[in-house]
C-alpha cells in the first residue's frame, strides 16, 4: 500500500450554492517521494492540500495515510494524526510572534507531552541542522524570510512525521531565498528520504521536484515525471 | 505546568493594555466587595457590641401611661409599678419561667461630691441581682450585697468614667449626694459607648431616703425555658396582661405596661445582622459580575485577534482540550492576581475604616452604640472570595475560551 492512498475523494462546499471541488480524485504518493501538486487558484489544489493535511474532511472516497483510514475523525483525533503524521510549511511561515524560534520549533512536541527539558534539547537540534544555532532566541520578527521558512522546517521535521505538507513554500520569498528553499526540501528528501509534497502554482517551484500532479478543475490531470527537473526550462522561477 | 505559566506569560506580557483595563475591572470589583462586606461586618459588630451588654432572655419592665378608658377611669392615667406586680411576677404563675427579679428605683440626677470636686450623676436603687441581669463588670470592690439591702447600708458602686472625673482611687471614700455621704464600695466598668453612668445604691436605701412609697420605676426579670421569639412573645405577653388586671387597665392597653422584651429584640438585630450581610454580598457580587464581564469581553476581543495563532497551534496538533484550558487558565490567572491586588486594597480601606468611623459613636438617645467596631473581614472571607474569584476567572474565561477551541485549523493557512 502507498504511503497516500486517496480513492475516488469529492468534496462539496455549501456556501449558498452548492461548490463541487473535487470531483473524484484518485491519487497515490509513495514513501520517500517529492511531489509537487500544481493548478492554477480555484483548481481545487488547496481543498486538496487541506484534505491531505487533515485539516478538512471530505465527502465521499477514502484517504488512507501510512495505513490508517482518515474518516470522520473527531477534532481531537485529528489534532493527534496532524501533530504525529504531518510536518507543515505554509506560504507565510506561520511561525507564534510572541515565541523565539527555538520555542516555535519545540511546540509540536509540547502538543505530543514531551519533558521540556528533551524538548529543548530536540528543537535546539534541528535548528543546528538547519544553520539557525545562533538565531535559537530570537523572535521571528528579528529574522529574514529565509531564516523564518528554516525556523518553519525545523518545526515540520521535528515529530518525525510521515509526510512533510508544504504549501506554496516560497510564496513570501524573494528568489534568491526561494532557491535556496527548495535546495533544502530537495536535500531532505535526497539524504533523509522524507516524503514531500509541494503544492504551488509556480511552474518554477513544481519543476524542481520529482514527479508534478497536475489538478485542474477537480480532476486529476495528468502526472508528470520529472526526474531530470526539465519539464520546464527554469528561467521562468522568479 | 511551567509551560503553562510561560504561555500566560507571554499572552500578558503582548496585551499589556488589555491586561490593564481588565485587571482594574476586577480589582475595582473585589475591592468593593471587601469594602462592603467589612462595613456590613463593622454595623454587625456594633449591633452586636451593644446587644452583648445585657442578658439576651431578660425583659425590662416599666410602667406607662393609659390610652384606652377602662374600669370607671379616663385614659391618660400614669401607671406606676408597686409591690403588687413584684409579688404576681414573683409568683406561683411565673415561678417555673421568671429566674432573677430586680426592683429599680431611679433617683433624681444630681451632684456627686467629693470634697470639693463634683459631677453630675443619676442614682439607682438596685438589689443583688441587678449585677447579673445587666452584665455589669466590676473593676474593683464588689456590687451591692444582701446585706447592703436589709440594713440599708449607705454605700454607692459608681463607675470608671466617675472614678476619672473624682479620683484615682475612690473605693473607700465617702462621696455625698443630696447632702448624705455614701462609702464607695466598688466600681463597674463603663467605656465611652456606655449608657449607663448611673451610681447604683442598695434599692431599700433608696426606697428608705430618696423615694418612700410604693412606687417601683422598673423591674428588669430574666427568664428561662423560652427558645424561640414566639415564646418570648408569649410570655411578655402574659405578663403584661396580668399586670393590667392588677392595674385595672383595659387588656388592650398598649401603652399601659412597657416591656422591653430583650430577647426579641436580639432575634430581630440576628435577623438584621443576616439581611446586611446577604444584602452586602449581593451588592458586592454584582459589582464584581461587571467585572466579570469586562474580562470576558476584552478576553472575546484577544481570542479574535489571535485566531491564526490558535488556528496555527491546531494545524500542528494542539487538541481543543489544549487551547480551551489555556484561555481559561489565562482567564483565571488574571483574575486572580488582580483580585488579590483589589482585595489587598479592600482590606487597607477596611483599616482605615477601623481607624476613623470605627472610633466614632452614635447616640440614639435611649442608647449610644458605636457606628462601627471592627469593619474588617477574616480569613473566612479571604478564602471565600479566593474561591469566588476562581469562579468568577473560570466563567469569564469560559466563552472565550470555547471560541478559542472552535477555531478551524485551515485558519492556520490563510495569509495574515
Amino acid at each position: 500500500m502507498a504511503l497516500i492512498e486517496l480513492r475516488d475523494i469529492n468534496k462539496t462546499y455549501n456556501n449558498g450554492q452548492p461548490l463541487h471541488v473535487l470531483k473524484g480524485i484518485n491519487l497515490d504518493i509513495e514513501r520517500g517521494e517529492f511531489v509537487s501538486i500544481m493548478g492554477a487558484s480555484g483548481s481545487g489544489k488547496s481543498t486538496l492540500l487541506n484534505i491531505l493535511g487533515i485539516l478538512d474532511n471530505y465527502d465521499t472516497g477514502t484517504y488512507h495515510l501510512a495505513g490508517k483510514l482518515i474518516k470522520d475523525l473527531s477534532e481531537s483525533q485529528a489534532a493527534e494524526y496532524r501533530n504525529r503524521m504531518i510536518g507543515f510549511i505554509f506560504q507565510s511561515f506561520n511561525l507564534i510572534g510572541f515565541k523565539t524560534a527555538v520555542e516555535n520549533v519545540e511546540l509540536p512536541l509540547f502538543y505530543q507531552g514531551v519533558p521540556r527539558r528533551k524538548r529543548r534539547e530536540m528543537a535546539m537540534e534541528y535548528l543546528e541542522k538547519l544553520g539557525l544555532t545562533q538565531w535559537a532566541t530570537h523572535f521571528p520578527n528579528e529574522m529574514s524570510g529565509g531564516q523564518r521558512q528554516r525556523v518553519a522546517i525545523a518545526r515540520a521535521l521535528i515529530t518525525k512525521p510521515e509526510i512533510i505538507l508544504a504549501d506554496e513554500p516560497t510564496g513570501a520569498l524573494d528568489s534568491k531565498t526561494s532557491v535556496e528553499v527548495m535546495e533544502l526540501l530537495k536535500q531532505l528528501n535526497k539524504e533523509e528520504g522524507i516524503t514531500i509534497i509541494v503544492v504551488t502554482h509556480e511552474s518554477g517551484v513544481a519543476n524542481e521536484t520529482n514527479k508534478i500532479i497536475h489538478i485542474k478543475d477537480g480532476i486529476i490531470g495528468q502526472i508528470e515525471e520529472n526526474a531530470g527537473h526539465n519539464a520546464w526550462d527554469g528561467t521562468m522561477m522568479k | 505546568m511551567r509551560d503553562l505559566i510561560n504561555e500566560i506569560w507571554n499572552s500578558v506580557r503582548n496585551n499589556k493594555l488589555r491586561t490593564a483595563l481588565t485587571g482594574f475591572a476586577v480589582s475595582w470589583g473585589i475591592f468593593l466587595l471587601i469594602c462592603l462586606l467589612g462595613a456590613g461586618n463593622g454595623i454587625i459588630n456594633a449591633f452586636q457590641g451593644s446587644s452583648d451588654r445585657f442578658v439576651t432572655n431578660s425583659m425590662d419592665i416599666m410602667g406607662g401611661r393609659t390610652s384606652l378608658p377602662a374600669n370607671g377611669y379616663k385614659e391618660g392615667r400614669r401607671i406606676n409599678l408597686d409591690r403588687g406586680d413584684l409579688e404576681i411576677i414573683e409568683g406561683k404563675e411565673f415561678q417555673d419561667q421568671v429566674d432573677k427579679v430586680a426592683p429599680v428605683t431611679s433617683g433624681v440626677s444630681d451632684k456627686m461630691a467629693l470634697g470639693v470636686k463634683t459631677v453630675s450623676t443619676s442614682m439607682q436603687g438596685v438589689t443583688p441581682q441587678y449585677l447579673e441581669i445587666e452584665k455589669i463588670q466590676m473593676d474593683k470592690g464588689r456590687f451591692i450585697n444582701p446585706l447592703d439591702v436589709e440594713q440599708r447600708r449607705k454605700v454607692v458602686v459608681l463607675s470608671t468614667k466617675h472614678e476619672k472625673e473624682l479620683d484615682r482611687n475612690l473605693v473607700g471614700k465617702w462621696v455625698s449626694m443630696q447632702g448624705i455621704s455614701f462609702r464607695v464600695i466598688g466600681i463597674y466598668h463603663s467605656d465611652e459607648s456606655d449608657w449607663r453612668t448611673s451610681a447604683y445604691i442598695p434599692y431599700s436605701t433608696m426606697k428608705g431616703i430618696f423615694k418612700p412609697g410604693e412606687e417601683i420605676d422598673d423591674i428588669f426579670i430574666t427568664f428561662n425555658g423560652v427558645s424561640n421569639l414566639e415564646e418570648s412573645l408569649e410570655l411578655e405577653n402574659t405578663i403584661s396582661s396580668r399586670l393590667k388586671a392588677h392595674h385595672e387597665a383595659h387588656p388592650d392597653d398598649p401603652n399601659a405596661i412597657w416591656i422591653w422584651n430583650r430577647y426579641s429584640q436580639n432575634a430581630q438585630i440576628s435577623q438584621g445582622q443576616r439581611l446586611i450581610s446577604i444584602g452586602m454580598w449581593i451588592l458586592g457580587i454584582l459589582t464584581l459580575i461587571s467585572g466579570i464581564v469586562g474580562v470576558s469581553n476584552i478576553m472575546l476581543i484577544s481570542v479574535k485577534e489571535r485566531t491564526h495563532e490558535f488556528g496555527i497551534r491546531k494545524a500542528i496538533g494542539a487538541k481543543p482540550g489544549k487551547i480551551l484550558s489555556l484561555i481559561i487558565a489565562e482567564s483565571v490567572s488574571i483574575t486572580a492576581f488582580f483580585g488579590y491586588v483589589g482585595m489587598g486594597i479592600g482590606m487597607l480601606a477596611c483599616e482605615i475604616m477601623d481607624k476613623t468611623l470605627g472610633q466614632r459613636s452614635m447616640n440614639l438617645g435611649f442608647d449610644t452604640i458605636k457606628m462601627m467596631d471592627n469593619p474588617t473581614v477574616g480569613l473566612d472571607v479571604a478564602l471565600e472570595a479566593t474561591l469566588l474569584l476562581i469562579v468568577a476567572g473560570t466563567l469569564a474565561g469560559l466563552i472565550p475560551a470555547w471560541k478559542a477551541a472552535k477555531v478551524k485549523p485551515i485558519e492556520a493557512l490563510r495569509a495574515e
